[in-house]
């Protein structure tokens, strides 16, 4: 909650009843909810820093294209031995290794293809924006989604790096909240510096909009 | 330190500690030994002959002497090293026989305190007492067992005394009976929730036992009468049997709800029902998360309706039930949107429907299915060399426009002072009212189906146990400007919320 800090909310009497605003701080719980200072003014973040939407690292394609064609080789060996299996048991195929390695082999080509063009579209939808009030996500190729996690919501914050992040020096935060999509709420890509600013600069904003009640 | 059952209600519950029910040791020894008596049934007399023969007879009886001991002498020990205090703040327990555990939970971090009761415990009067927070996925304190006195004691106490701490006045005012449930209700409530069931297991059999019609009156021996009818017979014996089976579940579920009393406590509500067993539990007010208006076709057409409070913890039930964990199983439609309004205020709702574009939607997507169906009903045929009568799910194609106007229709959003309001479903139709205070995360999206037709999809988040099975409130196919207004609108009216609850003191 964005209280100015010299005001004990708990004390502070009801709008109607307070007629002589003495100070600044009653006058301005005197005034409309929507006067209130956004929880980043409060936290002392810069205004540059805000409502800039950003991209993730470049490099994060990479990262989805190694991942997705890690899958695709497992689902075309998967096919190579059901090709196998259906040459051998039907007069569908002619049975020989051959020709399943070649299903098998398109199979791989057309998923690596598939995942290719996922990574650079998933790249290009990706956009995330540190807002006065709230983080907001974008991101999605055939379904895209957007989420907005109010500062005042975020239980914690990690940052992680997978074994392939670490190689490409890349880094993942994570934002947790008490809801249910808790995981959704992850951004991948950043470079080790900004996700660790981007963790900080989330959890001055976090620990600035507490005072509300919890769970 | 004794347990002085009937003393309860005068001995002051605070700062002191206290052990379970003497009882509960002879009820846990047998509960336990009869898994024992079962494993030995099936294990044991082999087993018995066995070591019969190394030891010789004596020996045997003492081994089998010795495991009673054990268990006996565990159940005495857990009962010895079970000790749980009531402090002003906190609730601690100490138990464990060999791993000890001291455990404390903060009074204003419980969720539920539920009392449950089944047959033979309530012949012993003892009952068993679950504490629920929001942290852990099961019961954060379980008490096997304590007194039923002791239990409602129990209840009363920490309620008061988180009010206490809340700053809340903690004079114990007396209660007012919210909802009775009439024997009416209980046999609407028996139907309906047998009807539940009946639909979705004659979805599924129906789907195995009419192809098999199908192919049954095409083969030739159909006209040999005695196996047509033994092949007909079958289909109908299941369907008897899934008929007297709804009707069973819809039974028990009406023993579990009987007596049902739904009361309001300062800051909280209680409940209590169950014919065999009995439940009691409390659901603090400043603790919950949403509410869920439910009502299947049968009970909207008969006008009744059931009401689920969630909370953080469980959804005002206990988890291990299974069923439906409603806070008003069945009412009269009128009396749970009361009932619903005394909870949250949310006034008259007045709902947006989606625009109409997204009727074609839908439309689309049954008329897609059904060809699907076709299709697939098609391939079976040809695989199999039969003839089926594939295009009879086309027959259902001129009904498409219809369901896509009642699915349209059922379908709304209505965004209010102090909540969002959405509705879904005609088999089964859904109302959530999310209080914004409650909003976790608010997210939109839009699948390439819905941005061809300019349409998204507005998700709240809340922490309530419902929303970790997908059930959270979604306002559907709303325009896709909408969607974006949406979003920003239930997020900043969180902090103003907020805002206004920090300075009024009281809650919206």
């Amino acid at each position: 909650m964005s209280d100015p800090p010299d005001e004990p909310p708990a004390a502070e009497p009801t709008p109607t009843a307070d007629d002589s605003a003495p100070d600044d701080a009653a006058a301005s719980a005197d005034g409309d909810p929507s006067d209130q200072p956004s929880v980043a003014a409060a936290a002392g973040i810069d205004e540059a820093v805000l409502d800039t939407p950003r991209e993730l690292a470049s490099t994060v394609r990479l990262q989805w294209i190694l991942r997705s064609t890690i899958g695709a080789a497992v689902i075309g060996a998967l096919a190579t031995a059901i090709a196998y299996g259906v040459g051998v048991a039907t007069s569908f195929l002619d049975g020989s290794i051959r020709t399943a390695a070649t299903v098998g082999g398109a199979v791989f080509v057309l998923f690596v293809l598939i995942g290719v063009v996922r990574a650079v579209l998933l790249y290009r939808s990706w956009m995330y924006v540190v807002r006065a009030d709230s983080l907001f996500l974008s991101r999605g190729v055939l379904t895209r989604v957007q989420t907005a996690v109010p500062y005042v919501r975020v239980q914690h914050i990690d940052t992680r790096r997978s074994p392939l992040e670490r190689l490409l020096g890349l880094s993942t935060l994570v934002v947790y909240t008490a809801g249910s999509r808790g995981a959704d709420v992850t951004v991948p890509g950043l470079t080790p510096d900004r996700a660790a600013t981007l963790q900080r600069r989330l959890e001055r904003l976090t620990t600035e909009s507490e005072g509300a009640d919890a769970v | 330190m004794t347990d002085a059952e009937s003393t309860a209600a005068e001995t002051p519950l605070t700062d002191r500690p206290f052990r379970l029910h003497p009882l509960s040791v002879p009820y846990r020894v047998v509960e336990q030994g009869l898994g024992v008596v079962v494993f030995v049934l099936f294990v044991g007399a082999p087993a018995f002959g066995a070591v019969e023969g190394v030891l010789g007879a004596a020996g045997a009886v003492a081994l089998a002497g010795l495991i009673a001991a054990v268990v006996v002498g565990y159940g005495v020990a857990y009962y010895r090293r079970f000790e749980y205090e009531l402090t002003a703040d906190t609730f601690d327990i100490r138990s464990g026989v060999f791993a000890r555990r001291d455990r404390e939970i903060p009074l204003h971090r419980i969720q539920n305190v539920d009392i449950s009761q089944n047959i033979v415990q309530r012949v012993l009067d003892i009952a068993a007492v679950r504490l629920e927070t929001a942290g852990a996925s099961g019961a954060e304190a379980h008490l096997k067992f304590v007194g039923k006195d002791r239990a409602g004691a129990l209840q009363r106490e920490i309620s008061r005394l988180s009010r206490a701490e809340d700053g809340e006045p903690a004079a114990d005012a007396a209660t007012e009976t919210l909802f009775e449930i009439s024997d009416r209700e209980l046999g609407v409530l028996a139907l309906v929730s047998a009807d539940i069931q009946l639909v979705s297991i004659l979805f599924v059999v129906g789907s195995v036992v009419l192809p098999a019609l199908g192919s049954l009156t095409e083969s030739e021996w159909f006209f040999a009468l005695d196996q047509g009818l033994g092949g007909l017979f079958g289909p109908l014996a299941t369907l008897a049997g899934i008929v007297a089976l709804g009707l069973a579940y819809g039974a028990i579920n009406a023993t579990l709800y009987y007596g049902f009393t739904l009361s309001r406590a300062p800051g909280e509500l209680r409940y209590k029902r169950g014919l065999i067993q009995r439940y009691s539990g409390t659901i603090p007010l400043s603790k919950v998360q949403s509410l869920t208006v439910t009502e299947n076709v049968l009970a909207r057409a008969l006008g009744y309706a059931s009401l689920e409070i969630e909370t953080a913890g469980q959804s005002g039930g206990e988890g291990s039930q299974g069923g439906s964990q409603s806070a008003v199983p069945v009412a009269e439609r009128d009396r749970v949107i009361e009932l619903a309004n005394s909870i949250e205020q949310v006034g008259d709702v007045q709902f947006e429907r989606p625009p109409k574009r997204a009727r074609q939607r839908y439309a689309v997507r049954y008329a897609g299915a059904l060809g699907v169906l076709a299709g697939l009903v098609f391939l079976l045929q040809t695989a199999i060399g039969g003839s089926l009568y594939w295009w009879a799910p086309l027959v259902a194609l001129p009904l498409v426009p219809l369901a896509a106007h009642i699915q349209w229709k059922h379908r709304g959003y209505y965004v209010g002072e102090d909540h969002v309001v959405t509705r879904n479903g005609f088999w089964v139709q859904r109302l959530k009212v999310v209080p914004y205070y409650r909003v976790q995360t608010v997210l939109s999206s839009e699948t390439v189906f819905q941005r061809r037709r300019r349409l998204g999809t507005v998700t709240i988040d809340t922490a309530g146990a419902r929303s970790l099975v997908g059930d959270d409130a979604k306002a559907v196919d709303v325009d896709a400007e909408t969607t974006e207004r949406l979003r920003e609108q239930v997020a900043d009216s969180l902090y103003e919320s907020l805002w206004r609850e920090a300075n009024s003191g009281n809650r919206p």
